[in-house]
């Protein structure tokens, strides 16, 4: 018994050892860098990214990391137009983006779309023709779903967004989306136009949702980590970084950062799904 | 100091100045030069009358300069007679002390950044508008009050500024004959000045045509040609801030330009129209 | 008829005083009171020690530090540029243009002061597009681009304010050394620059509330949610303004709402007082600069 115990321990050390090591080593290959790095796209990645940068600053002054967002769309372009280093997106890079920069996609989270509402809204469950209706403008008042009288606030974002792309795919199967919808610039706008207005709806990455919104059940799923992770809830997809032509210097480092423990961690942490 | 130096200097002089004004035109061509494609084949006008629609490969602009008018407009509408009075009461009707410290109110508003009276907007406004009206928090309503008072200023100053040139012969006339304040005010001041009064309009309405963060802020950027002031709308401007990120070979981006020259001819019409007014007011009445 | 008429009159313009007063003190109103709280050490540099923050040895990742700085750098930089080609051209404008030349720099100067800055950063942005593609790949919408866009835009105003204090000299002192014997020039640096200079510091005072506060030029042209302090005139940068139009739409919780709201008391306070000094330095010159077309 003692000896399975004293086993148990150095193997705890041991790993706890290895894991420190690990942990170490993903930010000691940042060491005697310096320059810049300018990230953009993806605002969903956002959280995750900002996290990273800020303990590779903090390990390394000498390393500056610019963060934008402007949605996936602008990542992919830009990383193509050599104007970034590393262009985010919340999709995977279309065939045609690929050929045409020469796009290399690593994929380090995966992550949910969810259909949200204000925290007062009784609404709390929707089917994807309900979904579909009020998109399209058919549906225009919470009371035809049970929910208190109230003009609904369509709230949805521009065509660079992959967020928008994903829910119009998956979630609306690419059904219209009214002309009368209210605009915004990010997940991050998303969630915040959400949390003000009671009678708003709009749709954000689940590794944004937190209790200034309420995500939406969608066809009886109630989109959270676990019904994405076990693939019940159907409209996920990855968070990718894309880079023109294999990474190399301080890209590739924050990229393999992202895909190493620490980065994983960071990924878990704030509310996605780690690849790994 | 030499003859030559003198010269030189002047050359100097002279070249500055030509190039700051060569800026304008330069500006001007370049967008015009990227905007190309577009222009050539009368493209140019059917962008101007079509919907957006990228999906459809139809990126005309309509709605956004539907919205820039709608929006600058209801501002003016809000605006105007509250600048109008605020003038007044500089100028002519207020006590004196009070009509100086809303003269200093007014020149501390010009020193408002434009970004602060969106965020004040924001989380003072909207949700007022729509506990109000029950909907449209992000609306035209809600940009177009705000507009209102970014606006204000220039046009209360410009008013107080015509008042102040109306010939001092004809404001002692008045009071030798026993006129009030207000009689002054409605009967001389303002009918002498109304050359003043719509340069003053017309310089705020550029100036609500090229405010870009209200209507990116509080307006809600839908894409539609607004039907009322609850609606949500976008401008010309907050569309180029939206979309600058588009590929730069897309249509998309070059439907940008158009928005930027239609701006841009728009508010160097309206200069025009200023001077032409300008023009006027220095004939003797 | 006309009596009411006249009654109704005074009403209005004493509740359009009152409307407009309401409304700036509602404005400053709910800014200091929910923006002071948030006001501290803490807002500006966040969890890093402010002397090592100053210093530059550590970077602030939760303070306003690199947004604040950030802005400093652009005024300074932008109205660099523009102070010497615009008093330049403002001298030039006063002193030497006559006919056509005048006219037509005149309309030219009005129409600069007539874009609105969104155009002028959708100019700087394909300007930087447009270079990186043709000329050097080290060239981004970045620091410069901004500065130089920026510089754009306050020229007008610095124009102006030069042209303007300078043909407001009585004729009499504008004389009297010519009379002496002065050549024209000697006049304009010993004479009438020295009594223009009142009016040309509040253009350039106007010019740098200007550059402080607007949003939609650098919006376009390199500002960024994160890139700590400036290093390089070709690198992205944070900014004060850009930092409250990026928080108002996307805070992701109060703690970052709160330091918007004190993003923004900072802003208002730093252009009020850059407005009032304008104002003091020479009233009427400030204003005209700033209004007329």
């Amino acid at each position: 018994m003692r000896e399975k115990n004293a086993v148990a321990c150095l193997t705890l050390l041991l790993a706890l050892f290895m894991s420190t090591a690990v942990f170490a080593n993903a930010l000691e290959s940042f060491k005697n860098e310096s320059g810049t790095l300018r990230i953009a796209g993806g605002t969903a990645h956002i959280p995750v990214v900002k996290e990273a940068a800020a303990r590779i600053m903090r390990f390394n002054p000498d390393i500056q990391i610019s963060i934008a967002g402007g949605g996936s769309g602008l990542g992919i372009k830009q990383v193509g137009d050599g104007l970034i280093d590393i262009g985010n997106s919340g999709r995977k890079a279309k065939e045609d983006e690929i050929s045409r920069y020469g796009l290399v996609m690593f994929k380090w989270a995966i992550d949910g779309v969810a259909s949200v509402v204000h925290p007062d809204n009784p609404v709390r469950s929707l089917s994807k023709d309900q979904m579909k209706d009020i998109y399209s403008g058919k549906i225009t008042n919470w009371q035809e779903l049970g929910g208190t009288k109230g003009v609904i606030n369509l709230y949805t974002r521009d065509d660079s967004s992959g967020t928008r792309e994903v829910f119009w795919k998956k979630g609306l199967d690419k059904g219209d989306i009214s002309s009368s919808a209210n605009f915004v610039a990010s997940n991050g706008a998303m969630k915040a136009a959400i949390s003000q207005d009671p009678n708003g709806i709009g749709y954000v990455s689940v590794g944004h949702i937190d209790e200034t919104i309420f995500p939406v059940t969608f066809d009886g799923v109630h989109p959270d980590l676990e019904t994405v992770k076990t693939g019940k809830y159907t409209i996920a997809r990855g968070l990718y970084s894309n880079t023109k032509g294999n990474p190399a210097g301080l890209a590739k480092k924050f990229i393999d950062y992202l895909l190493s423990d620490e980065g994983q961690q960071i990924v878990a942490d704030k509310g996605f799904i780690p690849v790994q | 100091m030499t003859r030559f130096q003198e010269a030189i200097c002047e050359k100097l002089l002279l070249s500055a100045a030509w190039t700051s004004g060569s800026i304008v035109v330069f500006i001007f061509a370049f967008m015009l030069f990227l905007g190309l494609p577009l222009l050539s084949g009368g493209h140019f006008f059917s962008l101007l009358t079509a919907h957006w629609a990228p999906q459809q490969g139809s990126y005309g602009i309509l709605p956004m300069m539907a919205g820039s008018l709608f929006l600058a407009l209801l501002g003016l509408l809000f605006s105007f007679p509250l600048s109008l009075g605020c003038a007044c009461f500089i100028s002519v009707l207020g006590p004196a002390k009070l009509r100086f410290l809303l003269r200093k109110v007014v020149e501390l508003m010009t020193g408002i950044p434009t970004v602060i009276y969106g965020f004040v907007g924001l989380f003072l406004l909207v949700p007022l508008v729509r506990d109000i009206f029950g909907r449209g928090g992000l609306s035209l309503l809600s940009a177009s009050l705000m507009l209102a008072l970014l606006i204000a200023p220039t046009m209360i100053l410009f008013f107080c500024d015509s008042f102040d040139r109306v010939p001092r012969s004809y404001l002692d006339a008045v009071d030798a004959m026993g006129g009030s304040k207000v009689q002054k005010l409605l009967y001389v001041m303002l009918p002498n000045s109304v050359h003043g009064i719509a340069a003053g309009i017309t310089i705020a309405l550029g100036r609500a045509v090229g405010d870009t963060l209200l209507a990116l802020m509080l307006a809600g950027n839908a894409i539609h040609i607004p039907h009322s002031c609850l609606d949500s709308a976008r401008t010309l401007t907050s569309h180029i801030g939206l979309v600058f990120s588009a590929d730069f070979e897309s249509l998309e981006f070059k439907a940008i330009f158009a928005c930027g020259i239609t701006l841009y001819l728009f508010t160097a019409v309206l200069v025009l129209v200023v001077r032409g007014i300008n023009h006027r007011l220095r004939r003797p009445l | 008829m006309n009596r009411f008429f006249e009654i109704f009159f005074v009403i209005w313009s004493w509740l359009s005083a009152l409307c407009l007063v309401g409304a700036v003190a509602a404005i400053l109103g709910f800014l200091c009171v929910k923006g002071f709280p948030a006001l501290n050490v803490e807002l500006i540099f966040g969890n890093t020690e402010p002397l090592s923050a100053l210093l530059l040895q550590k970077q602030v990742f939760d303070g306003l530090f690199p947004a604040i700085v950030g802005t400093l750098c652009l005024v300074v930089l932008s109205v660099l540029l523009a102070v010497p080609l615009g008093v330049a051209a403002g001298i030039y404008m006063a002193e030497y243009a006559v006919g056509y030349v005048k006219t037509c720099c005149d309309f030219l100067f009005d129409i600069l002061a007539g874009i609105p800055s969104i155009v002028i950063g959708l100019f700087g942005f394909t300007l930087a597009v447009f270079l990186h593609k043709n000329f050097s790949d080290q060239v981004y919408p970045c620091f410069l681009i901004s500065s130089i866009s920026l510089a754009f835009l306050v020229l007008p105003y610095i124009v102006r304010s030069t042209q303007i204090s300078l043909e407001e000299i009585d004729p009499a002192i504008r004389n009297t050394a010519l009379a002496l014997g002065a050549s024209r020039l000697q006049n304009i640096i010993h004479v009438l620059l020295p009594r223009a200079l009142g009016g040309i510091c509040s253009g350039v005072i106007l010019a740098i509330g200007r550059c402080a506060e607007d949003t939609a030029v650098i919006m376009l042209t390199g500002a960024v949610a994160i890139a700590g302090i400036p290093r390089s005139i070709l690198g992205q940068y944070e900014a004060l303004p850009f930092y409250i139009f990026y928080i108002s739409s996307q805070y992701a919780d109060q703690a970052e709402l709160m330091r918007g709201y004190g993003a923004s008391l900072i802003l208002i306070m730093l252009c009020t007082l850059l407005f009032l000094v304008a104002f003091l330095v020479r009233k009427r010159i400030a204003y005209q600069a700033f209004y007329k077309a």
